[in-house]
């Protein structure tokens, strides 16, 4: 019961805070209501037992990228007229909700007719056995994942390199 | 009574949002900021299907794809940076103009 109560919570709370970020004009407001976002499933992959992921997600996407966007939006001083000029903003958005919602309803749909077992709330997902997996069984992704780190890291420092002049 | 079902449909509905915010938004903040919102729906829908099997293997997959979006951050705000530098706006329109200009030498 509590479960149900904490899903319908969090899972309001997401699509407000989603469907905000994408009304808002000024982009430190959409960052500030997608951290919320990210919070609140943070908080769903808790329901679902996923216990280092939610140290992670917020760890990393609400402690780390989210704020790494907030930096580099007040980094950049962004005034007024800097912002793009977006007159018929409402519209686009009312007009593509129409175009991507009967996709939507098919999937919704389609997942309806999956019976699914209720949600079981006994130990499962612990970080130990998160870690066994990733350390036996994806051991090469892992590896891979931290030589495209290097390589995103190596691109972003030529990326903001000061262009030298030949002449 | 909740079951894993519901978790998908809030995972389908986060990403419709997304693909409304990508393509209806020319602030290309916030169009980064729908992306990282379709990655987030995907990995819900990937712990909800590790959770249904009891198979640790979709938390996994959500920690790689969280690392990726994680380095994907630092390209993307690199070139938001050099796109701010050359154009004074936040117009994705704007893009264009981070091509390499012709060397005369």
């Amino acid at each position: 019961m509590l479960s149900t109560l904490l899903f319908f919570i969090l899972a309001a709370t997401s699509l407000i805070s989603a469907s905000a970020m994408i009304f808002f004009k000024q982009p430190i407001n959409s960052t500030l209501s997608f951290i919320v976002t990210l919070l609140s499933i943070a908080g769903l992959f808790a329901l679902l037992g996923g216990s280092f992921l939610f140290l992670v997600q917020i760890i990393i996407y609400a402690g780390a990228v989210v704020t790494l966007i907030l930096f580099i939006i007040m980094f950049l001083n962004i005034k007024e007229e800097n912002l793009p000029d977006e007159p018929h903003k409402t519209k686009w958005i009312v007009f593509m909700s129409l175009l991507v919602s009967p996709f939507a309803a098919i999937l919704i749909s389609t997942v309806n007719t999956i019976k699914f077992a209720p949600l079981h709330l006994e130990n499962f997902g612990s970080i130990k056995a998160v870690g066994m997996k990733l350390f036996t069984k994806w051991i090469l992704p892992f590896e891979m994942i931290s030589i495209l780190l290097l390589i995103a890291l190596i691109g972003v420092v030529i990326l903001a390199k000061k262009e030298t002049s030949h002449d | 009574m909740i079951d894993v079902g519901s978790f998908f449909i809030l995972g389908i509905l986060l990403f419709s949002i997304g693909i409304v915010g990508m393509i209806s938004r020319r602030n290309i903040f916030v169009m980064y900021m729908s992306v990282e919102l379709m990655l987030n729906a995907v990995n819900i829908i990937l712990v909800a299907l590790s959770h249904h099997y009891e198979d640790l293997n979709g938390q996994v997959m959500a920690i790689m794809i969280i690392a990726i979006a994680a380095a994907e951050a630092s390209i993307f705000l690199a070139l938001f940076v050099m796109l701010f530098k050359n154009a004074r706006s936040l117009d994705a329109n704007f893009f264009e103009l981070l091509k390499q200009e012709k060397h005369n030498d």
